[in-house]
């Protein structure tokens, strides 16, 4: 068991990192701030005034899906008999608005003897769930949970 | 492209990600950065380095 003297500076040191820590001030709405974040990637984050942290975002989606589509990979649709597409195509569609320019404005599929299917493929998922989790932040930094 | 190129940009994008999301001080954002990017990309060699003596085997059929 702690004695009193030995607990006292961790405790201090617990309040001094309390309040060192930079409190998250809750910012717009929410729940706009996830749909902006989902649907151009970035944007979410340009909305509560992370103008520099969201272009970055904006840009390293776009590199993965350029590379993607150069290399042909797959954009994941629902194929029937395989649900596992089902899992990937939800991953896919985390990019938001370019997921369905792609597929339903580009009639983009991929080309699965490209060289590069792989590859494409891999960049492509991960532009979505990139853009998940930066949905996931947008609403963490408007609650106020994160700075 | 080649492999490793692709490989190394994989990481390198994923790394930034990553480190933007998840830390705020530039000190810490360049030290995750150098621990996710080499961490990949030498992870990446170690493994085709002990995948090395594996047989390469015949070419995948065409579909």
């Amino acid at each position: 068991m702690a004695q009193p003297d030995e607990a006292a500076p961790q405790q201090t040191q617990a309040v001094t990192a309390a309040v060192a820590a930079p409190a998250g001030v809750p910012v717009g709405n929410p729940y706009l701030a996830m749909i902006l974040a989902w649907l151009v990637p970035g944007l979410g984050h340009i909305y509560l005034r992370r103008i520099g942290r969201g272009l970055v975002f904006l840009l390293l989606a776009l590199v993965s899906l350029w590379v993607g589509c150069a290399l042909q990979g797959n954009l994941y649709r629902p194929l029937p008999g395989q649900p596992l597409t089902l899992l990937a195509t939800g991953g896919a569609m985390g990019m938001g608005l370019p997921y369905f320019v792609l597929r339903y404005g580009a009639d983009y599929a991929g080309d699965i003897v490209g060289a590069g299917y792989e590859y494409g493929t891999a960049f492509l998922l991960t532009a979505g769930l990139m853009n998940w989790l930066l949905v996931l932040d947008a609403w963490d930094i408007s609650r106020g949970k994160k700075e | 492209m080649s492999h490793f190129f692709l490989m190394v940009l994989y990481s390198l994008v994923v790394s930034l990600f990553f480190t933007l999301l998840w830390r705020r001080e530039r000190k810490e954002q360049v030290r995750l950065f150098l621990q996710l990017f080499l961490g990949m990309v030498g992870g990446g060699l170690l493994v085709a380095w002990l995948m090395y003596p594996f047989p390469q085997g015949p070419p995948a059929p065409l579909p």
